[in-house]
C-alpha cells in the first residue's frame, strides 16, 4: 500500500502539469517571444517601485500614528490605520507582481542561452523562494498587526537575526582549531 | 457490445489519425509518432483477430503486445522532447541531464523490484515488466512537463496536441496500473472500464490537434536575446539583492 501512494501521486502530478501546460498555451497572446528589452523594461518597472522612497518610508512611519492617536478621535484612528495598512498591501503586492515578471523573463531568457548553470538557477531559485516566503510573512504581519506593528516586529527580527550572526562569527574566530583535531 | 464498439471506434480513430497525417504532411514532421500510431493500428487488429478466432490464446497475447505498445510509446516521449526544445538549448541540456538521472534511478528501482518478485509465470512478469516501464515513462514525462511550464516553453497547437494526449493517457495508466496490482482491489477494475474511453478521448485529442499542419512558435531574433546565461543570471541576482536592500531600507525605522 506504502508504494501505491507516490504512483498515484506521480500518475495525479502529470495530469496536473498538462492542465498547466494548457492553460500556459491559452494565455500564449500574452506571452510573445521574450527579449533582452522586456528584461530590461521590468528591471527599470521594479526600480519604480522604489522611486518614491521617501512616500514609501512614510507609509511605515510611526511618528504619523503618534500624532493622529494623540489628535484624532477613535473613528480617525481607524480610517487612518485601514488606509496605511491598505497602502501597505498594495506596495508589497505590487513589489511581488513585479518581482515575479523579472523571474518570468528570466526563466524564457535563460531558456534560450547556450551554457545553463544549473547551480546559478538553483542559488536565484533558493532566492527567490526566500523572497516569496519573507514577503508573504510580511503581507500576514501587516494584515494581522498593521504597518506599524508589522515594522515593529520585522525590525526587532533583523536585529536579533544580526545579533546572532555576530555572536556565532565571534565565537568562531575564538574557536582553537589545534583543540578540535 | 459495447467492447467491440470501443475497439472499433479506437480502429477507426487510429486510421483517421494516420491518414490526416499523410494527408496534412505530418508524417514527417513527427515521424516516431506516427509509427507508433500504426504500430498500435496493429497490434489493435491482431488482437481483435485473437479475440474473435483464438480466445485462449488473448490474455498471453494481450500482455505480450501492450509491452510492445508501451516501449513503442517511448517514441513520443522522444518526439515531444525534440519538438519542443528545438529553439531552447539551455532547457534541451538540462532536460538531458534530468531525464538521464531519472532513467537510470526509476530504472535500478523498477529492475530491483522486478528481481525480487521471482518468475511466477510468463505473463504475470510481461505484465509487471510492462507497469514498471510505464512508471518510468511518466517519471520521464513529468520532468519534462515541469520543465515546460517552468520555463515557459511555446507550443505549436499540433504538438501541445500530441504533448496533452498522451500525458492523459499516461497519466490515467500510470493510476490504473499502481491499483490493478494491488491484491483485493476493487476500484482498479472500475478504473480499468475507464481506460479504453481515456483511450478514445486521448485519439479525438490527436485526430483535433492534428487534423490539419498548424505553424510553430517562431524563435526570438538573435539580436533581440541573449545568448550568455552568466551575464543574465548575474544581472538577475544583482536586481534581486538591490531589491533585498531597498526593502530593508525602507522597513528600517
Amino acid at each position: 500500500m506504502s508504494g501505491l501512494i507516490p504512483i498515484v501521486l506521480l500518475g495525479t502530478l502529470i495530469l496536473i502539469f498538462s492542465g498547466r501546460l494548457l492553460v500556459q498555451w491559452s494565455r500564449r497572446s500574452h506571452a510573445q517571444v521574450v527579449t533582452i528589452e522586456d528584461y530590461s523594461q521590468a528591471r527599470a518597472a521594479l526600480d519604480s517601485v522604489f522611486a518614491e522612497t521617501a512616500a514609501i518610508k512614510r507609509i511605515f512611519a510611526s511618528e504619523d500614528m503618534e500624532f493622529i492617536s494623540q489628535a484624532g478621535t477613535g473613528d480617525v484612528q481607524r480610517f487612518f490605520l485601514k488606509e496605511r495598512k491598505r497602502l501597505a498591501m498594495q506596495w508589497v503586492r505590487m513589489t511581488q507582481k513585479q518581482v515575479a515578471h523579472l523571474m518570468d523573463l528570466h526563466l524564457r531568457l535563460a531558456s534560450y542561452t547556450y551554457e545553463p548553470s544549473p547551480r546559478s538557477e538553483v542559488k536565484l531559485t533558493v532566492n527567490y523562494l526566500c523572497f516569496v516566503l519573507a514577503s508573504n510573512g510580511l503581507m500576514i504581519l501587516l494584515w494581522l498587526f498593521g504597518p506599524f506593528e508589522a515594522v515593529r516586529i520585522v525590525a526587532y527580527t533583523v536585529r536579533v537575526a544580526e545579533y546572532f550572526c555576530s555572536v556565532f562569527s565571534l565565537r568562531l574566530e575564538k574557536i582553537d582549531p589545534v583543540k578540535l583535531s | 457490445m459495447g467492447t467491440n464498439l470501443i475497439w472499433w471506434s479506437a480502429i477507426a480513430l487510429e486510421t483517421v489519425v494516420l491518414c490526416r497525417g499523410v494527408k496534412a504532411a505530418l508524417l514527417r514532421k513527427y515521424p516516431l509518432f506516427y509509427a507508433y500510431v500504426a504500430s498500435v493500428l496493429l497490434i489493435e487488429l491482431l488482437r481483435f483477430s485473437s479475440y474473435e478466432f483464438a480466445s485462449d490464446f488473448y490474455q498471453a497475447f494481450y500482455w505480450h503486445t501492450e509491452l510492445v505498445t508501451i516501449v513503442t510509446s517511448y517514441a513520443i516521449v522522444f518526439e515531444i522532447f525534440r519538438g519542443s526544445l528545438r529553439h531552447n538549448p539551455a532547457v534541451a541540456r538540462l532536460a538531458q541531464t534530468l531525464l538521464l538521472v531519472v532513467f537510470v534511478l526509476t530504472g535500478t528501482y523498477v529492475a530491483s523490484d522486478l528481481l525480487h518478485g521471482g518468475f511466477v509465470s510468463l505473463p504475470r512478469v510481461t505484465a509487471e515488466l510492462g507497469r514498471d516501464l510505464r512508471y518510468v515513462e511518466g517519471a520521464l514525462l513529468l520532468v519534462m512537463l515541469w520543465l515546460f511550464g517552468r520555463y515557459r516553453i511555446s507550443f505549436g497547437r499540433n504538438l501541445l496536441g500530441l504533448a496533452i494526449g498522451y500525458s492523459l493517457l499516461v497519466g490515467l495508466d500510470v493510476i490504473n496500473l499502481a491499483f490493478l496490482f494491488l491484491p483485493g482491489n476493487e476500484f482498479s477494475i472500475g478504473l480499468r472500464k475507464s481506460l479504453p474511453i481515456t483511450y478514445l478521448i486521448t485519439l479525438i485529442i490527436w485526430c483535433a490537434s492534428l487534423w490539419s499542419s498548424q505553424p510553430e512558435p517562431l524563435p526570438p531574433a538573435e539580436s533581440t536575446i541573449d545568448r550568455d546565461y552568466a551575464f543574465l543570471a548575474a544581472k538577475t541576482r544583482a536586481a534581486l539583492a538591490h531589491l533585498s536592500t531597498r526593502v530593508e531600507r525602507t522597513l528600517r525605522p
